[in-house]
């Protein structure tokens, strides 16, 4: 598992994309954190490259730069820890982490 | 550099614990979708209300969930007594506070439906499995078995409350549907901390698998059968029906406790 904070510029793809998030009115958390988390709109909504979905409470949980597998996100509307992971499809999933 | 005081996903696990499980947490997150709304929803005209024909499918549908409700009520209050830690301690007690709005906000939409005596109602239409598994549950709470009680309060009961609430606020008139948004964002809340509580337990002392299986056993059906009637009396075909046990059986997977 991989801590965001030590993770920048380790890796050899190169440096991570960067993504200015705004409120899109997720309520759920403290208004400081709630530019982090997003409604999930059904199986139809395309995720970006920095955005993984919870899997206890299907809550999109979103990152200031670009998500890689290893990395470790905190889904704060569930209290749950999670490590992002690359699917067999090739997405980005979130696994959660005891 | 990231800023931990303002990107929860910089903070170190352990102060990320911290603020999930304490009041302030709380106390912030639920302003942002309760101010405004007294008795958990916006004011709404006549306009709002269901369809005649569906109101005494809704009433008993609202009893059951009271039984529900109440039932974590008691449970979550009776569990801060034996709580392993003070965070667990402190987010029951928030729970409780939850769970209390959640019967009051409940019993208040059955007055609006013209319930003259909501509790009388609930005695008399309440589902007896539920009943059976709220009786079950206040024993394992007596008992002290704090396991037990986590799994099968904040992980059956919760999961499929979830689900329900979810699939019956997307069909349900203007003012029930606003009254069950807010309760699944509370929900949100008591089944993490159910899962992430026992899936550290069940990381650090593995032999408690057997113990939750039994509590599985006895009482994942009776939940399942009530919030199954309940989803036929709000109207849902069954073609139109979500899996009711998927988050259920989703969180005892990453359990470990599917057999």
């Amino acid at each position: 598992m991989t801590d965001p904070l030590l993770a920048e510029g380790t890796r050899s793809r190169g440096p991570r994309r960067r993504f200015d998030l705004e409120d899109t009115g997720f309520d759920e958390v403290p208004k400081k954190y709630r530019r982090f988390y997003r409604r999930w709109a059904g199986p139809e909504d395309v995720l970006e490259a920095n955005e993984v979905l919870c899997p206890v409470c299907r809550i999109v949980i979103r990152s200031d730069r670009e998500l890689r597998p290893g990395d470790r996100v905190y889904c704060m509307p569930c209290m749950s820890r999670l490590v992002v992971e690359r699917s067999d499809t090739g997405r980005l999933e979130a696994r959660v982490s005891y | 550099m990231r800023d931990p005081a303002n990107d929860p996903h910089a903070l170190p696990e352990p102060d990320f614990l911290e603020e999930v499980h304490s009041f302030e947490f709380w106390f912030q997150a639920v302003e942002g979708y309760l101010s405004e709304r007294p008795y958990g929803h916006a004011p709404l005209g006549p306009e709002a209300q269901p369809p005649a024909g569906d109101v005494e499918a809704l009433i008993t549908t609202l009893c059951n969930y009271c039984v529900g409700e109440t039932a974590a009520l008691e449970g979550a209050s009776g569990m801060i007594g034996f709580a392993p830690s003070r965070q667990a301690k402190i987010f029951l007690a928030t729970q409780v506070v939850d769970e209390a709005r959640h019967l009051e906000v409940l019993l208040h939409r059955m007055s609006e439906l013209g319930v003259e005596n909501p509790e009388a109602q609930i005695e008399r239409r309440a589902n007896q499995g539920l009943l059976t598994f709220k009786r079950r549950l206040l024993e394992l709470v007596a008992a002290r078995e704090w396991e037990a009680a986590v799994f099968a309060q904040n992980v059956v009961l919760e999961a499929m409350e979830f689900t329900v609430f979810e699939a019956h606020a997307r069909r349900a008139d203007p003012v029930t549907r606003e009254v069950l948004e807010g309760i699944v964002k509370d929900e949100r809340r008591h089944m993490g901390f159910g899962q992430n509580d026992l899936g550290r337990r069940l990381a650090t002392t593995p032999h408690l698998r057997g113990r939750l299986l039994e509590v599985k056993h006895e009482l994942d059906w009776l939940v399942l059968q009530t919030f199954e009637q309940t989803l036929g009396e709000i109207g849902l075909e069954r073609s139109e029906r979500p899996e009711l046990g998927r988050d259920y059986l989703a969180a005892v997977a990453r359990l470990g406790l599917l057999e």
